[in-house]
């Protein structure tokens, strides 16, 4: 597992003040949208090989939530940004 | 039955007794000592920064965006709640944590590398500068940390963490012979 993460707030922290919260990926179905549609959102998991996109809490840091993209089987680290930016950047 | 609580410290049991001789690595553990959080309304971070950054006696210790420790010398603290009543107004969510947390002060030679065995960032002067401050994991045990001069560095910790920290440090500091007393 990637050992080090650049916090955007906080610098390079070891994975040990992190906790992770799983894919970041996922979006929200709409209310009124069917059963299955959010069966699928909130328990159903891929096991993804290589880039993926989770959200990681950086619990005894800054307390933020960073969106981190890593590769699962490199380690390699791509990006860390604070969740609202990462929001924001996903609205426009 | 009437109980006063307010009179015993976190550390009182470890540090208790007549102090010991200090040496040059020593760790001294503040004696109700002014802190308060102080997390700014959003939008508001930079204006309550310049407010808070303004007045001398008071030194923050970065925690997060718009989060601060502040930590008062001169204070009470509630002398110092009113002191940041006064400086952030409706701007800031301000909370006293004097009873809340428990400051140590680690100061001499070797301070740095005592630390070293417990803490994740990189404690090189060029790294971390001087009135820098963070929070960071000392062992498994959130504080936070703040270089307050050339070898003196100050944790804050929660007080239930407290007298882990402090067994942690001792033992961090053993080969330093590090020493600890009460500050007064």
């Amino acid at each position: 597992m990637a050992s080090l993460i650049t916090c955007p707030h906080c610098g390079v922290r070891p994975k040990e003040e992190f906790a992770i919260r799983g894919d970041a990926s996922l979006i929200r179905p709409a209310p009124t949208a069917s059963d299955e549609a959010w069966h699928d959102y909130v328990y159903v998991r891929a096991n993804p090989r290589g880039r993926t996109l989770e959200h990681w809490h950086h619990v005894a840091g800054c307390r933020r939530f960073l969106v981190v993209e890593r590769d699962t089987v490199t380690h390699e680290v791509y990006s860390a940004v604070d969740g609202v930016v990462a929001a924001r950047e996903a609205q426009r | 039955m009437v109980r006063d609580y307010n009179n015993r410290h976190a550390l009182d049991q470890k540090l208790r007794g007549t102090p010991k001789p200090v040496n040059a690595d020593h760790l001294e553990v503040g004696h109700w000592q002014a802190i308060a959080t102080v997390l700014a309304q959003v939008g508001l971070e930079a204006a309550v920064q310049r407010a808070l950054s303004s007045t001398p006696e008071l030194s923050l210790r970065y925690c997060g965006p718009g989060e601060w420790l502040v930590v008062s010398e001169v204070d009470t603290p509630i002398g110092l709640m009113r002191r940041l009543d006064m400086l952030c107004g409706t701007q800031a969510h301000v909370v006293d944590q004097s009873d809340g947390r428990v400051l140590m002060r680690l100061s001499g030679p070797c301070a740095r590398r005592v630390l070293a065995k417990g803490v994740g960032v990189d404690l090189h002067p060029g790294a971390f500068a001087l009135g820098g401050s963070t929070n960071v994991l000392c062992g498994h045990i959130a504080i936070n940390l703040a270089r307050t001069g050339e070898d003196i560095f100050e944790l804050i910790v929660s007080r239930s963490f407290a007298e882990s920290l402090f067994d942690d440090l001792m033992t961090m500091g053993r080969a330093f012979d590090l020493s600890a007393a009460f500050s007064d």
